[in-house]
């Protein structure tokens, strides 16, 4: 069953009671919220997703609602919480949606640690993926978006999963935010792509949510093999350049970049010791969407480094 | 360069030029440039003086020993120390447990 | 009863027979398994439900999921205990000549002296007890080989050095473990007065001569203390400070002279109450064994009623997890009153209702809920 099989009602029935059980990628969840605009906007951009059942073992119990006691009349705020824990400052209503799927990277970062966490955005095809690990001006979510629009499979815009038995990479296809600009360059550069609403005025600037096509979202639980690892960065006007880089370098810019490198200890190290000699390695410089997809299509024509 | 832990010993990777060495006692992960990755594993041998660790590191690359830099040695060695990579007992060194 | 009722008693019972009951683990539904893992994890359990299923080799049998859970907390737990040892290796290198006994204390005693409360457990911070007199060479030292004071306002610092019992906590400028120094278990202000000069009398030393722990009966009433009188409003009093002391009890059980002693230093040290309370508690939860012959003189260590009563209420009522779902107002409140009192308790009126007005201005501002999600660096979770 998928959340679509659900009518609207019943969808927004679900946040209000018993709450929505829910799938991503490894991950169930049960989502709570009494915010009408937050049902609104989740509906249609959840509704390919795997629907649950909330008497299951699941992984994280949060919600989004208005905040508790007396504030709920003075303003009309969103506060996320998980386990009935409110960490956060408030968000206005408006920004339920965005609140709550940060809300969500957030159970992860700080609960998964079964798995190795990478920061970094996955695409896979043919049983290999590219991995690109974050850094400040990569684009990265908007590079990923369009590769996933052009052949290749989401497995995460933001976490790389790593499972320590064999490092094998599990997805978690969420929806992807984008920021400001690149939601018009996804808009033109794929105008059938499925874009929620944008949010205005965010503490990360204007923010919407695609959609990933539905094969990504049906095979998640397809785990993939790294085979390159690619460091993109966006600049403006730049003619295309893919570059390899030193296995050293790829080392220290995955380990120092992954949410919990420190916590499994030796594992890490090995894990990512083994990703770095088995991944080609590169830095990617573009400007033009268009040519990073071409030079990525063609990677595994590129001679081995 | 692989070397296999035992114990809580250190777990060496070569990549490139440079050596990643994973300290179990600490659970962090160095960088290490030639030197102190020199000092380190001529320490690994056993107890040493930096003097010998000099004179083997210098053994290790092909060079004279005058070639090498007291200085940065020294330098190398109380960053190592500082680390728990290595321990200074007076003027002998040897690795940490 | 009621449904929010219910529930709550679901949850305790869940994780009561957890603890007291691993063999049956297995046997937990899926449903049950996910209430279980939740109440686990609020207080800060589930270290040892992963314990007491690896030591029966019991983790295949359970629920996959569940054991992600509690693997990954596994993974938690060993890297902290990594860094809290070699924080203590680097405070030894640090103070290398420096010839004073360092007591530790707490989880870091229990992890460096390889007792069971260790296991499963997780500790963020050093905590260490050293003469006073010493206390100014220690800091001075330390800040010059690399540690740092972390940033407190002026308020703050006072009110740890002039009133409280440890100086304001200090890490390293490369890694993340704070240390606690204190010079005495109890802030000066205390009521319960408590001079440290008998507990480093009693103190033992480890196998690396330099570091020394609390003879078995004060390292128990410590515990004891520290529950009692150092919890916060949010999370109550912890269980697992009282699962800590039941399993010291188990520890020292077999030592001649432990329980007779017990008692008398606890009166000795001002520590009759909070020993009262726990031994109680322990009792009732844990079913820790105590010996008959004690009960009549424990008996004698309890307020008068109806205090007797209304205290054996509210700390159960602070003690015990609630239902994530279905969080009780009279839990909240026993929080509060347990919360006002322990500060009643450490420091005197004067002081005690400008601290609890700091506080209250404090919470007002939102000085503790203004963590930005959007903006949080989630690698430093």
């Amino acid at each position: 069953m998928i959340v679509a099989d659900l009518t609207p009602d019943e969808f927004a029935e679900r946040l209000t009671t018993i709450g929505l059980g829910i799938r991503f990628g490894p991950f169930k969840l049960r989502i709570h919220s009494n915010l009408p605009t937050f049902a609104r906007v989740a509906y249609p951009l959840y509704a390919p997703y795997p629907l649950l059942s909330v008497d299951h073992l699941l992984d994280f119990h949060i919600q989004i609602s208005s905040p508790p006691g007396l504030r709920r009349w003075l303003r009309r705020q969103a506060c996320f919480a998980l386990d009935g824990h409110f960490p956060f400052a408030p968000y206005t209503v408006e920004h339920a949606f965005p609140a709550l799927e940060w809300g969500i990277n957030w159970c992860i970062a700080t609960r998964a640690h079964h798995l190795l966490l990478l920061h970094a955005a996955g695409v896979e095809r043919d049983g290999r993926a590219i991995l690109f690990p974050a850094s400040p001006g990569d684009g990265k979510s908007t590079l990923c978006t369009a590769l996933i629009h052009s052949g290749w499979r989401l497995l995460s815009d933001e976490f790389g999963l790593v499972l320590p038995e064999d490092g094998r990479l599990l997805p978690v296809p969420r929806v992807i935010p984008l920021k400001n600009e690149s939601i018009d360059v996804i808009r033109r550069f794929r105008p059938e792509a499925v874009i929620g609403p944008s949010f205005l005025n965010t503490r990360k600037g204007t923010v919407a949510h695609v959609q990933p096509p539905i094969d990504s979202i049906r095979r998640a639980r397809e785990p993939a093999w790294a085979r390159w690892l690619v460091f993109p960065r966006w600049v403006a006007d730049a003619p295309l350049s893919l570059q390899p880089i030193t296995k050293s370098q790829a080392f220290l810019m995955v380990a120092s970049n992954a949410f919990n490198y420190d916590v499994l200890d030796e594992t890490s190290f090995r894990l990512i010791n083994a990703m770095v000699r088995t991944c080609d390695c590169f830095t990617l410089v573009y400007s033009r969407l268009e040519e990073a997809i071409s030079a990525l299509d063609q990677l595994d024509r590129v001679d081995h480094v | 360069m692989v070397l296999l832990p035992a114990g809580k010993a250190l777990i060496w990777q070569k990549l490139d030029e440079h050596f990643i060495v994973y300290q179990p006692s600490s659970a962090e992960t160095h960088i290490l440039n030639e030197t102190s990755a020199l000092i380190l594993a001529s320490i690994e041998l056993g107890p040493r003086s930096i003097h010998s660790a000099l004179e083997w590191a210098a053994m290790r690359l092909g060079v004279p020993t005058n070639d090498l830099d007291i200085e940065e040695f020294s330098a190398a060695m109380v960053r190592l120390d500082e680390l728990g990579l290595v321990d200074c007992q007076d003027d002998v060194m040897v690795v940490s447990e | 009863m009621s449904d929010k009722s219910s529930e709550n008693l679901r949850a305790q019972r869940l994780l009561l027979d957890a603890l007291r009951h691993p063999d049956e683990l297995p046997a937990l539904s899926a449903a049950d398994w996910d209430l279980l893992l939740r109440v686990a994890r609020r207080t800060r359990l589930l270290g040892r439900l992963e314990v007491s299923l690896a030591i029966r080799d019991a983790l295949a049998k359970i629920p996959e999921r569940a054991a992600d859970h509690l693997r990954a907390s596994r993974n938690v737990i060993k890297h902290r205990q990594t860094l809290v040892a070699w924080e203590v290796n680097r405070l030894l290198w640090a103070l290398a000549d420096i010839d004073t006994p360092l007591i530790l204390l707490k989880g870091t005693a229990y992890l460096l002296a390889g007792l069971s409360p260790a296991s499963g457990r997780i500790f963020a911070d050093v905590d260490l007890l050293v003469a006073e007199e010493r206390l100014d060479e220690i800091e001075a030292r330390l800040l010059a080989r690399g540690w740092f004071r972390t940033q407190i306002d002026p308020y703050d610092d006072r009110y740890y050095r002039v009133w409280m019992h440890e100086i304001p906590p200090l890490r390293h400028r490369e890694r993340g473990t704070e240390i606690d120094i204190h010079h005495r278990l109890l802030p000066k202000t205390s009521r319960l007065a408590s001079s440290p000069e008998s507990l480093f009398a009693a103190a033992l030393p480890l196998s690396n001569r330099r570091l020394h722990i609390l003879a078995p009966v004060d390292m128990v009433l410590h515990a004891l203390v520290h529950l009692f009188l150092e919890g916060d409003p949010e999370e109550g009093l912890r269980l697992r400070d009282l699962l800590d002391v039941h399993e010291l009890l188990r520890n020292f059980n077999d030592r001649p002279d432990f329980w007779s002693e017990l008692i008398p230093r606890a009166r000795e040290l001002g520590f009759q109450r909070p020993l009262y309370y726990g031994l109680l508690h322990a009792q009732e939860l844990f079913a820790t064994p105590i010996p008959a012959s004690l009960t009549a003189e424990l008996a004698q260590l309890a307020p008068r009623w109806p205090i007797k009563v209304l205290m054996a209420r509210l700390i159960r009522l602070a003690l015990l997890p609630e239902h994530p779902d279905h969080p009780r107002r009279s839990a909240a409140i026993a929080r509060w009153l347990l919360y006002a009192r322990a500060h009643w308790l450490r420091m005197p009126p004067a002081l005690l209702s400008k601290h609890l007005l700091r506080k209250l201005w404090l919470r007002c501002q939102g000085g503790r809920k203004r963590i930005d999600l959007a903006q949080l660096d989630l690698k430093q979770q």
